[in-house]
């Protein structure tokens, strides 16, 4: 699938290319959360009737996506630095938390921070804050992995001519060594945040209100399972359409050498 | 520490001075109780055969690989392990490698930019000033846009060149900056380095180029299994030379 980026004239050059992409992308991903009521509530029983509450849904797994995946790629690069640092303890906390939390069921993970965390430290967050935070912990191991290979992946010589150029260690990361592994770790990243789209179903066992937790409603009250269910999984077909459309959009941008085209 | 020499005064000042400086690597030595001193405008030049540890003294020099004995200074300072004398030296000290390293994902203008913005906190519109005028020294002011992989082997290392000048160096090293290059492109690259050494850049050069090294060079030294086994100027390296070992060397060479 080719998508949005094929859509702009060819004598446009790559970088507008890919920011009107991206730009269009997200515009479509607001606009899928705020206007989706319109069409469905266009849809016959048992669709119709239910649209609001599945906009609501919708608007609610997006979110917990979103600040879960933003979370999620800033935990990533903290560990997989920290599985790289110099000073061993902090390669040994970065190794537990990548084993802890990729060794244990996601599903095990939201009923513990909703469930057990509040007995543990006096801190009671909401079902969406707890989902947040479990989801967002859970795809930062993740993360983790595919950005300590992309950062492994540049060639020792970028870090010897940053520092012999008088470059920091922290500066050398930042300018050099950072955005060639970004690159590379942005497919797997992709998958990852994916996956977390589709995995944040799993806030349903705590009550959060979101895309699934409507679906499975709806078809509670309306014993109709096919067109709930065809539909809710439509939804989630769109939101992870449009979001590798974004995310598509950023690969080309940093595609510099144009060797994927 | 015992057994390690102590700076004997001189009346020409150096800008960098080894003692007995020495590397291994697990079992093997690589270089071998290296003393030797480098002036201020001075080329010098560093010849042996791969695997004699030229490379390796010549990545000490700015602690891109560390001595494990002897001494180092440059510019006055210290080389071990206090990151500040490690930041003052390596702001003075200039590198050309032998794979160019070249950032890849920055365009030739912002390669040769971004250490005058970063270290000498030098402004963006000054800094790329100063980096267009260093890209048009090495012949490169109509690819300051492009980035490395738009460039050949040749206009890269011209590039890495100026990435280095931009930083205003007492002192450049280069590490076989030719070798990996297709020999229709050695020539541009040398032609920047004699350009430089006229100008009275100190320049310490690792190279399998031997005209280059007669040509312009004020002193070989030649490195045989770690040792510095001889530095002599080019006439009396090339056309008096007495010891076998690199006779044999140069005789190589000629064939």
């Amino acid at each position: 699938m080719t998508g949005l980026l094929a859509l702009w004239p060819s004598g446009w050059s790559r970088e507008r290319r890919t920011t009107a992409t991206i730009l269009l992308a997200s515009v479509l991903l607001v606009l899928v959360m705020w206007l989706i009521s319109k069409p469905l509530a266009l849809l016959p029983e048992p669709i119709g009737p239910a649209a609001d509450e599945f906009a609501a849904g919708t608007q609610v797994t997006v979110e917990l996506t979103l600040v879960a995946g933003i979370s999620g790629v800033l935990i990533g690069v903290l560990a997989a630095v920290a599985k790289l640092a110099p000073f061993a303890p902090i390669r040994w906390a970065a190794s537990l938390y990548v084993w802890a939390i990729r060794g244990t069921p996601l599903l095990v993970q939201v009923l513990f921070v909703f469930l057990a965390l509040p007995l543990i430290v006096p801190v009671q967050l909401t079902d969406f804050s707890s989902a947040a935070v479990a989801l967002g912990v859970n795809v930062g191991a993740y993360n983790a992995e595919a950005i300590r290979a992309g950062i492994l992946a540049i060639p020792r010589g970028q870090t010897e001519a940053a520092r012999s150029l008088g470059l920091s260690p922290v500066r050398t990361f930042l300018d050099i060594v950072f955005p060639q592994a970004f690159k590379i770790s942005l497919p797997p990243l992709v998958n990852n945040i994916v996956a977390l789209l589709k995995d944040s179903s799993l806030a349903y066992v705590i009550g959060v209100v979101e895309l699934s937790n409507i679906g499975n409603r709806v078809q509670a009250e309306t014993f109709r399972p096919v067109p709930v269910f065809l539909t809710t999984a439509s939804i989630y077909l769109v939101l992870t359409t449009v979001l590798t459309q974004i995310s598509g959009a950023i690969e080309a941008r940093l595609d510099i050498e144009q060797r994927s085209r | 520490m015992p057994g390690i020499p102590t700076p004997t005064p001189t009346t020409r000042p150096a800008l960098i001075e080894t003692w007995g400086v020495s590397k291994r690597f697990g079992e093997v030595t690589v270089v071998r109780d290296v003393t030797t001193r480098f002036f201020e405008g001075e080329v010098a030049v560093i010849v042996g055969a791969s695997g004699s540890g030229k490379s390796t003294f010549l990545r000490m020099l700015n602690r891109l690989e560390r001595h494990d004995a002897g001494r180092i200074m440059v510019d006055g300072i210290e080389l071990d392990d206090n990151t500040r004398h490690l930041d003052a030296i390596r702001r003075e000290v200039g590198m050309v490698f032998q794979q160019f390293n070249l950032f890849p994902h920055l365009t030739a203008l912002e390669n040769v930019s971004l250490a005058p913005r970063r270290v000498r906190g030098t402004s963006r519109a000054e800094a790329r000033r100063q980096a267009q005028e260093i890209l048009a020294r090495v012949g490169l002011a109509d690819h300051a846009h492009k980035h490395p992989f738009q460039l050949s082997g040749g206009q890269q290392q011209r590039v890495a060149i100026a990435r280095s000048l931009a930083m205003q160096p007492k002192v450049m090293l280069f590490d076989e900056p030719t070798s990996a290059l297709d020999p229709e492109m050695i020539n541009e690259v040398l032609d920047v380095m004699k350009d430089l050494a006229r100008s009275g850049m100190t320049m310490i050069v690792v190279t399998h180029e031997m005209r280059f090294a007669r040509e312009v060079g004020d002193r070989i030294l030649f490195f045989d299994h770690g040792c510095l086994l001889q530095e002599a100027p080019p006439d009396d390296f090339f056309d008096r030379q007495q010891h076998d070992r690199i006779r044999a060397f140069l005789g190589q060479l000629a064939h």
